[in-house]
């Protein structure tokens, strides 16, 4: 909520407007009071008044329009700040975070957006609901005393009721926003995996599990509105009993008295007045409540200090590395992935890490990319201790290809270009041949420009791996980590992505992942992995 | 944009009931509240008029009102809400259903993340239509109605009330067209923002490799500032429709002070009821003019669903399906298939017969076809020209579902779900009991894995098996696809991920794991150790037998 608290002086304009708002109301009350008056036999005002109160509404009208705007804009400046506070947050803890890609999305979009409310309407709502009754109970003070103490103790207990049923209403809120993420969750979840539920003919059996969680969201939201709408329900019992005291008040008065009556009128007329903002503040104060709910999950990830890492004052154009008595763990797992891993590597070097899987072969290149932090040991690149960079100045180090390679949404050229943006045209087209991309994609209608949906649908797994290893050629790194880079490549091509990625390893420092180092036909050294034991040989 | 909700309605008909009860409440607790003011207002005029007593008997009847209306007010809401909600989830499961037969083979092109934003804001979003939509507007319009009837001794009067408060009332549907593009534009940038937030983090270790940060964060920022643009044309046309419907409400106060200034005396008592009318009609009103913006979102949103769901399901399904034939000889004839129509076809004139029993291999260079093949025979996508029989019986007179149960098939993409590893496995046979998923893992290979998770089969898989190694969660949706009894299997790369040890000793539990079934296994490349009857090579869209 620190960051809401900052964002708290930009409300002061809807602020005022609101306020202004309320005062041209009250005067066009006093006026229709001033004319039911007339109309009633008093002296009192004509079709002056009439025009005056029709150019008061106009007033109040545009008041509130604008006022409206203002506070929109507020609330737009607010969410911007936070949604991109949150993903740059996101991406800085990187693969390490448990959550999934769904809660991830639904954290920077659904519950950045449910903030909304809490800026734009909640804060200048608070603020209302606070000075415009105060304001207006000062004037009808003027009129009649004893309708001005009604009003400020009937104010008085919209407050109380709202905290009586708004506890409840907080804590249902949180478990509300837990359900909500679980089942945005659940539907991308089963979305991604459709093809799956549909081969085991499981599609409708889904749906219905589907609907039996939605079922239970409905149960937990109805369990937060039931409480929710007790607190407006008391607020229309406030009022009505307001409205009903004063009336009656005022309508024994006027009977025996024949003073002029307008005032006893704007007693009564102004209760609606009086009790709007309060009403305003009924409906944002449970926005706030959810928006608390969103709140108590976003600040975890905003509250961090940033990472203070170092940074790199410059690329090396060599790489030497050592690995010594590394120990990596995962948590909630009984076996550390790496057990004090120890090897040092020659700048221009190439090293393939073999062993079955699950053996930590991925985790060392994770390592590496800054993906993990190792719990003992020392990591050192041309004896700096890596673990002192910032994790991204340690990427700059590296190009990298993962076993499961993303293609974005885009065409294969802006995938290709994700590496480097900077690069020439040239050089863009050297990648994409030196990674085999211009095989295929030189048969596609729209060669590098075709579009490549998220997942990359319409390549297949080998043409995905062939883009990400384009990236790997056109970044240009001292070092270069593959983790299986050639799994999904049948032997043709796989036997021209190893000789391409033969000339990307010449002057470079290497580390390759691969089940099968003599598969790789590279030379180099190799370090067999198990967990338990390394065995060292060379190969080529 | 009628046609739309029009639709939406339908596909809430199921729940008419609990729909009309909530609108039958809103209409009396709108008119509980003119209740409230028309007493106050007769109570006025009789007090002022110095008829003391007929003003306290209409105060004496404010009192039960006074606590009637919170009451009903809370019945509404909750009324209200739980059919809307109720209507809801049936609308989700059915757009998941619909999707489920509309694209069987997976979300493709459309990204998942935009996919997911129609399901959950767009679905949110259909609330509107009830509760922001028809709900205000049965309260307006009941709350008309009583007014022009208890006005109806002065028609003059009727009418200058009447008016401006009808026209607060038909304002929305005169917005409406405009306020629907806004809608439909904020809709897509909201969709446009999902996918910025979504495809970075799908891919974060690749945006984190390319350092790409700071360009992904300019992307969202982009997003969301084209989101806001968006928000910002609805939010003011509702604040104009708002400002509008205030207007007219007061509108009707002023001609109720108008009529009685120019009326006289003898007017009086009708003129003041006629003013607290005119005050009690502004709450219900007051919100009629925005109700035509959120009902134009909610047409924005059911536009969307509506054109997902409707994409066209890639094989239609036959009209009269043939029943499941005896023999499970799979025959291909002459089969021609491209993905894109203006493409040059994957697949040329194609013929390959898999007798029953059979083990076959196919080999193939990446993006030879070999999983187009495997989508034929799935029926995920029909061949342009030729024909594929199973057992003598075309597999286009088949249904899908009956297909499926004879041919099992492991695809590249094949995904964990996040629930535990016994959940995911019995997604292929619900009534297996747990020493069934044990055996199945132990042909995978993998049993020994999952018995060293400190749950077992408890173990969650995470999103896409996330928690597991690559290896791991291959393995185990290998155990999934050989855990049901069909006859034909086919396993498309089964062993990638597989370190070398551990894929040949696979193939080589292969020959008991599929005893008596045909096995059609795609792959790059073979280990030697696959118990196989034949070995073919498809290249250039045909498939010849492969050399040695």
């Amino acid at each position: 909520m620190r960051q809401a608290r900052a964002q708290g002086g930009r409300v002061a304009l809807p602020v005022a407007l609101g306020l202004a708002a309320t005062l041209c109301q009250v005067a066009f009350v006093f006026l229709i009071a001033r004319l039911l008056a007339t109309i009633l036999g008093f002296d009192g005002g004509g079709f002056g008044e009439l025009a005056a109160a029709g150019a008061l509404a106009l007033l109040s009208a545009s008041l509130g329009m604008t006022q409206e705007i203002a506070q929109q804009a507020a609330g737009e400046r607010a969410r911007a700040s936070i949604r991109a506070a949150l993903f740059a947050r996101l991406l800085e803890l990187g693969p390490a975070d448990p959550r999934g890609v769904g809660e991830k999305a639904t954290l920077l979009v659904d519950r950045v957006e449910a903030l909304d409310g809490f800026f734009s309407r909640w804060v200048p709502a608070a603020a209302l609901a606070i000075l415009s009754p105060a304001l207006i109970i000062i004037i009808v003070a003027m009129a009649d005393g004893t309708s001005a103490l009604v009003l400020a103790v009937m104010g008085l207990m919209v407050p109380v009721a709202m905290a009586l049923t708004g506890i409840g209403a907080a804590v249902e809120s949180r478990n509300q926003m837990d359900v909500l993420g679980r089942l945005s969750g659940r539907f991308v979840d089963r979305l991604r995996g459709l093809s799956t539920l549909v081969q085991f003919n499981r599609a409708q059996d889904e749906a219905r599990a589907l609907g039996v969680a939605a079922g239970e969201f409905r149960l937990r939201t109805m369990r937060v509105l039931r409480v929710a709408f007790l607190s407006s329900a008391a607020l229309e019992l406030l009022a009505g009993f307001t409205l009903g005291y004063l009336a009656w008040r005022h309508g024994i008065l006027l009977a025996p008295q024949s003073t002029d009556p307008t005032l006893a009128l704007f007693c009564i007329l102004v209760v609606p007045v009086f009790f709007l903002p309060l009403r305003n503040f009924s409906l944002a104060y449970h926005e706030a409540m959810s928006a608390r709910g969103a709140a108590a999950e976003l600040a975890p990830l905003l509250e961090v200090p940033p990472d203070q890492g170092l940074l790199l004052e410059e690329i090396p154009p060599r790489v030497a590395l050592v690995f010594n008595e590394v120990e990596l763990r995962y948590p909630g797992m009984d076996k550390p992935a790496l057990a004090r891993l120890t090897f040092a590597l020659a700048p221009g070097e190439t090293l393939m890490l073999v062993g079955p899987s699950g053996a930590g072969k991925s985790s060392v290149l994770r390592l590496l990319m800054g993906f993990a932090r190792p719990v003992a040991g020392r990591i050192a690149i041309n004896g700096q201790d890596v673990t002192r960079l910032k994790p991204a100045e340690l990427r700059r180090l590296s190009a990298y290809v993962g076993q499961r390679s993303h293609l974005f949404g885009g065409t294969l050229r802006e995938n290709i270009l994700l590496a480097r943006p900077e690069a020439s045209e040239p050089e863009m087209l050297r990648a994409a041949e030196a990674a085999r991309v211009m095989a295929f994609a030189a048969h596609l209608p729209q060669g590098l420009d075709t579009q490549v949906g998220e997942g990359g649908f319409g390549l297949s797994g080998g043409q995905a791996q062939r883009v990400a290893l384009a990236r790997a050629f056109l970044r240009d790194s001292p070092l270069v980590l593959l983790d299986e880079p050639t799994a999904s490549l049948d032997p043709g091509t796989e036997a021209e992505v190893m000789e391409a990625i033969a000339r990307l390893c010449t002057g470079r420092t290497v580390i390759i992942a691969t089940h099968s180092a003599q598969l790789m036909g590279l030379s180099g050294r190799v370090i067999e992995l198990d967990g338990q034991r390394l065995v060292e040989q060379h190969v080529g | 944009m009628w046609a739309d909700l029009a639709r939406i309605l339908r596909l809430w008909a199921p729940r008419r009931k609990a729909l009309i009860l909530g609108l039958f409440i809103g209409m009396l607790s709108a008119l509980s509240g003119v209740a409230l003011l028309a007493l106050a207002g007769k109570g006025v005029a009789a007090g002022a008029g110095g008829v003391g007593l007929v003003g306290v008997a209409a105060l004496v009847w404010l009192r039960p009102v006074v606590v009637l209306r919170p009451l009903l007010r809370w019945w509404e809401r909750m009324a209200s809400h739980a059919g809307a909600f109720q209507a809801l989830a049936d609308t989700r499961v059915w757009f998941f259903s619909r999707l489920a037969e509309r694209m069987p083979g997976g979300i493709g092109l459309r990204g998942s993340g935009d996919l997911l934003g129609r399901v959950i804001s767009d679905v949110e979003a259909l609330d509107r239509l009830y509760l922001g939509g028809l709900m205000p507007a049965a309260a307006a319009l009941a709350v008309v109605a009583a007014i022009a009837i208890l006005l109806g001794a002065e028609p003059g009067l009727m009418a200058l009330l009447v008016l401006p408060l009808g026209l607060a009332l038909i304002l929305p549907l005169m917005l409406a067209p405009a306020a629907t593009r806004a809608a439909q534009r904020a809709a897509e940038e909201r969709g446009g923002l999902r996918a910025a937030a979504v495809d970075p983090i799908a891919g974060l270790e690749d945006t984190l490799a390319a350092n790409a940060e700071g360009r992904a964060l300019a992307r969202l920022t982009r997003a969301d500032a084209n989101l806001m643009a968006a928000q910002r044309e609805l939010s003011l046309r509702s604040a104009a429709a708002g400002t509008a419907g205030t207007l007219l409400t007061q509108l009707a106060v002023l001609a109720a002070l108008g009529w009685g200034l120019s009326s006289g005396a003898g007017g009086a008592a009708m003129a003041v009821l006629a003013l607290f009318l005119a005050i009690a009609a502004a709450e219900a009103l007051g919100l009629i003019p925005r109700a035509g913006a959120l009902m134009a979102g909610a047409a924005a949103s059911a536009r969307r669903l509506f054109e997902a769901a409707d994409t066209r399901a890639p094989v239609e399904e036959p009209a009269n399906p043939a029943p499941l034939p005896g023999g499970n000889e799979l025959v291909l004839s002459g089969v021609t298939f491209g993905w894109r129509p203006e493409a040059a076809p994957i697949l040329e004139n194609l013929d390959f017969t898999l007798h029953a029993g059979e083990r076959v291999a196919i080999l193939g260079p990446s993006g030879a076809g070999k999983s187009s093949l495997a989508a034929l025979l799935l029926k995920l996508a029909a061949p342009q020209s030729g024909t594929i029989t199973l057992g003598g019986t075309e597999i286009a007179k088949l249904t899908g579902s009956d297909l499926r149960q004879r041919i099992i098939c492991l695809s590249q993409d094949a995904r964990l779900f996040d629930v535990s590893i016994a959940e995911n496995l019995r997604l292929a046979a619900a009534e297996a009991p747990d020493a069934a998923l044990w055996r199945a893992l132990a042909k995978a290979g993998v049993a020994e894995f999952v018995r060293s998770l400190p749950d077992g089969l408890e173990t969650r898989c995470g999103e896409g098996g996330s928690r597991f190694s690559g290896g791991e969660a291959r393995r185990i949706a290998l155990a999934r696809a050989l855990l049901p009894p069909a006859a034909i299997l086919i396993l498309d790369e089964p062993t990638v991920g597989l370190d070398a040890e551990a894929e040949r000793a696979f193939m080589a539990t292969l020959a008991t794991a599929t005893e008596g079934r045909s096995l059609l296994i795609i792959t790059h490349e073979l280990t030697g150790a696959e118990p196989l009857d034949r070995v073919l090579r498809l290249a250039g869209g045909r498939l010849l037998p492969a050399a040695g």
